[in-house]
């Protein structure tokens, strides 16, 4: 089967991106701006979020209901909701994962989306499964630069880069002997991501 | 403000929502369908994405009784991406290196072309919803850092295995040479 055949418009090498869409109770619009305002400015929060280490990049977008207009012939749409767009970047397939989340960090997953319209706030996770499944959206094209390294070999690989240039920072010019020392520090400190 | 919240660390999260021209969405499906994927993606002419979608909106989900039901008057092409940068030189880029680009929002309403590049930027910009949460897993790197660090980690993975063995001597010259310093 071809990758194209397999892709599905959003799965890539080890990677996945999951689409939600949707709607945000009247009521909750305020909230959620001021908790996404909180997640972007309060420094924990960032760490929080990707407390998971697979998830590579996730954006939540709080979309007003007169979505971009271009003149005729595009009809105006006007809804009757706010909707939550959200995109997830991760090390696929979903499935996998949505314990962690249900399970995890069931506080955060119900003052994002647990106001939303008929939302089984988890724990447990079968039904969380099911409005996900219910809710991504399908299709179109998907691209990552590095699309065969899983979000944690990129974590990895930078932590390796990072201390290879701090060892060829401070070897230069050292005897044989020293450089070995050094190399062996440099091997014993990286080795957990070789 | 709204500029701000689509930056995180050097990552600027892009999302825009183009109205597709009546009539053109089977078209526009498969011509976005259709494109290379991987190194082969126009995308990856840019140098500078960490991650792209292209997909095409055509129906909400209705979430159960307690939803009014509501349904789209148009159908969008949804462009998302994740670079490096800021929105100005996204564009540019876009403009100067993926003409196939015309192939896919040629079908979206009020697209004036890449030909008019003010305009293809206001364009965007009209279109574009601003971020409200965007985070990111190494958020000062770039794809160019995540590339070669992924290189680098295969590279001196192998001369690890490879210099097993050897004296300080040998050690510090074969890694001289591998890697272009002495050490």
């Amino acid at each position: 089967m071809s990758q194209r055949a397999t892709s599905g418009g959003n799965r890539l090498g080890r990677l996945l991106c999951l689409t939600l869409f949707t709607p945000i109770r009247p009521q909750w619009v305020p909230v959620l701006r001021a908790t996404m305002f909180l997640g972007k400015w309060v420094p924990f929060a960032q760490q929080h979020i990707l407390q998971f280490n697979f998830i590579r990049f996730v954006r939540w977008t709080i979309v007003s209901p007169a979505l971009p207009y271009n003149g005729a012939p595009q009809k105006r749409d006007k809804l009757k909701y706010h909707y939550l767009f959200f995109e997830s970047n991760f090390d696929g397939p979903w499935q996998h994962y949505i314990d962690a989340f249900a399970y995890c960090i069931p506080a955060d997953i119900r003052l994002v989306w647990g106001r939303g319209h008929d939302f089984p706030g988890p724990p447990p996770a079968e039904p969380l499964k099911r409005w996900i499944a219910m809710n991504s959206m399908e299709g179109g094209t998907y691209y990552c630069a590095y699309e065969h390294a899983s979000t944690r070999m990129v974590v990895s690989a930078l932590t390796v880069r990072d201390r290879f240039k701090k060892f060829q920072a401070e070897t230069r010019g050292l005897t044989p002997a020293a450089f070995r020392a050094a190399y062996d520090r440099l091997l014993c400190d990286v080795q957990g991501h070789l | 403000m709204g500029e701000r919240r689509n930056v995180t660390g050097s990552a600027y999260a892009l999302t825009v929502f183009t109205g597709i021209i009546p009539g053109r969405e089977e078209e526009l499906r498969t011509t976005i369908e259709s494109l290379p994927l991987g190194p082969d993606s126009p995308i990856a002419r840019l140098g500078t994405v960490h991650t792209s979608r292209l997909q095409i909106f055509d129906h909400l989900v209705h979430q159960g009784p307690s939803q009014k039901r509501e349904s789209l008057n148009s159908n969008y092409l949804v462009f998302t991406a994740a670079f490096d940068g800021e929105l100005e030189a996204f564009l540019d880029s876009v403009l100067d290196r993926i003409p196939e680009a015309d192939s896919w929002w040629r079908h979206c309403v009020g697209y004036p072309g890449l030909a008019d590049r003010a305009a293809f930027r206001r364009w965007i910009r009209h279109n574009q919803i601003h971020t409200s949460l965007f985070a990111v897993n190494s958020p000062n790197r770039s794809v160019s850092d995540v590339v070669e660090s992924l290189a680098l980690k295969e590279k001196f993975l192998d001369f690890a295995i490879a210099a097993h063995g050897l004296s300080d001597v040998e050690l510090q010259d074969r890694f001289s040479r591998t890697f272009g310093e002495a050490g």
